[in-house]
């Protein structure tokens, strides 16, 4: 069932004279995983400040779960999670104490804790002080804070950045498991895989602009304007062929003679997308 | 009016006294309690029976602690605190976490202001004073009011403090204004007269009252100037967390 969790309709943010975004719009649903995906600076982080009330737009309206954000009072926050770049944590307890005390304000379970130590993979860590935790682990410790009340709509700025590949890989697990369970996820990156990876939707920003939206794949395949494919054959050779009657015949004969080791098409990844409209690039 | 969720409070409380209990909190109370030891057995070898009124050095002294611990405790600790959650970055994840500003202001300053009149009570047989059971409630209303005002102080500057080094360098010339002026109010006349118009100086004119065996009264200036600098405190509290909220970029 469709459900709409987040609506920025028409929304534009100026500092000063500098304006930072320029008429949003997007919409994110129920069990759906929406990236703003564009460099830094580009106004991802302000975006979510927006809709969580952090700070008000210029003009355009945003509404979270049916509510102006506003106007909204903090009891909204009990139905959000928040990962943030600066999302801080209480150095001086223990991971366990960290997340008892949240567990406390928003009235959960302390048998919860357990549970989502167990899924971020610290439940083993759970006596050690939170300030003696690597950066990855403090990450994880965070996302934990931010599930602990299985928020409808989750928040994720740069989640993975600065992570290892691995915690990046059990991070990536467990949002696509809260998905299925229904959680809508808004997820800011400026790495393309995890995007492309992630994501329902993405949305390209870029100078506060979305220059493109879509599906991942919608939008590989909308530039993917010149068709063409790579080939590994037999013996280690590779041709890199345009879509054509010939290259379809040779590739046919190659397939009939069995020369064909791989065979890959070559659509843009999110990335040459992204600087094909904006002539720069993401990093 | 906010709406308050005591769960959320006192989760806040609970945390904000382990923090309390950290380095850099509790070795100001334990300074308090020092000072007053080292008052104590300075004020008996300096001035000893000189005044010609039996304890008058050591109620001496618990006017010198009190102050301190009102200022190092009351003002200080609140302010340290703010600081620090926001240096930390918890600040902002304790808001999007549905607490609200009241019951953040409360959390944060219940420990504090019970440790700061608990101590105050404390102080009175460090100091070796002996104080008669019938002052007891002046005292107690004296000791609260001035633990409220000094929590309220702490907030505010903690409002203006970005991390811990800079809470340190706003206090300090606040805190020598409220210590400094009644402590040194016996000795120079001018501070005398100020003294009168500071809570701290109240708390001081009190003790030092009591001491000098002048027995306790509390009159309408001094219930006046705590009230003043009480509402004065929320109201200039509230003015700079309505423009600033509890960070002020």
């Amino acid at each position: 069932m469709n459900k709409e969790m987040i609506r920025l309709s028409h929304i534009s943010k100026k500092f000063g004279d500098d304006l930072v975004l320029k008429d949003i719009n997007v919409c994110l649903q129920r069990g759906e995983i929406l990236s703003f995906l564009g460099p830094s600076g580009a106004g991802k982080t302000t975006t979510i400040k927006i809709i969580t009330g952090q700070l008000r737009q210029t003009s355009g309206e945003a509404w979270i779960l049916g509510q102006d954000a506003g106007s909204m009072n903090e009891m909204i926050y009990e139905r959000l999670g928040l990962v943030t770049d600066n999302s801080g944590i209480y150095e001086y307890l223990t991971v366990y104490q960290n997340l008892k005390y949240f567990a406390r304000i928003l009235k959960v379970p302390e048998a919860r804790i357990r549970e989502v130590l167990e899924q971020v993979g610290l439940a083993e860590h759970q006596k050690k002080s939170a300030g003696k935790l690597s950066r990855g682990q403090k990450q994880r410790l965070v996302l934990a804070r931010a599930v602990l009340h299985k928020p409808e709509v989750l928040f994720l700025d740069e989640p993975t950045s600065g992570l290892d590949p691995s915690t990046a890989l059990e991070i990536h697990k467990m949002l696509h498991q809260l998905k299925e369970e229904g959680m809508a996820i808004f997820l800011t990156t400026h790495n393309m895989e995890e995007a492309a990876k992630m994501s329902d939707h993405v949305a390209l920003l870029n100078e506060g602009v979305i220059v493109e939206y879509g599906t991942p794949e919608e939008l590989c395949l909308k530039y993917n304007k010149t068709k063409r494919f790579r080939v590994r054959l037999a013996g280690g050779r590779e041709e890199l062929l345009t879509q054509s009657l010939e290259t379809a015949k040779q590739i046919a004969e190659w397939m009939a003679r069995d020369q064909i080791e791989t065979l890959h098409s070559c659509e843009p990844t999110l990335e040459r997308v992204f600087l094909e409209v904006t002539g720069r690039e993401l990093a | 009016m906010k709406t308050i969720h005591w769960n959320k409070v006192f989760a806040i409380t609970a945390t904000k006294t382990s923090a309390f209990f950290g380095k850099n909190c509790i070795i100001m109370p334990i300074f308090a309690v020092g000072f007053t030891l080292l008052m104590r057995f300075l004020y008996a070898y300096v001035i000893g029976d000189e005044v010609g009124v039996p304890g008058f050095s050591n109620g001496y002294a618990l006017g010198m602690g009190l102050v301190m611990n009102i200022c190092m405790t009351g003002i200080y600790c609140p302010a340290l605190l703010l600081a620090e959650e926001k240096e930390k970055n918890t600040l902002r994840a304790l808001m999007t976490s549905s607490v609200n500003s009241l019951e953040f202001f409360l959390g944060s300053v219940i420990p504090v202001f019970l440790a700061a009149v608990i101590l105050n009570f404390l102080l009175i047989p460090i100091s070796g004073y002996s104080m008669p059971a019938s002052v007891l409630p002046i005292f107690a209303l004296v000791n609260i009011l001035c633990a409220l005002i000094s929590c309220v102080i702490g907030m505010l500057l903690g409002i203006f403090a970005k991390n811990q080094v800079t809470a340190g360098t706003l206090l300090s010339p606040v805190m020598m204004i409220f210590m400094l002026i009644p402590m040194f109010s016996m000795m120079i006349e001018v501070l005398e007269k100020i003294s009168e118009f500071v809570f701290t100086g109240v708390m001081m004119d009190l003790v030092i009252g009591l001491a000098m065996g002048q027995g306790v009264s509390l009159s309408g200036l001094q219930l006046a100037v705590m009230a003043a600098e009480l509402i004065l405190a929320v109201i200039l509290f509230m003015a700079v967390y309505k423009k600033n909220g509890f960070e002020k970029d």
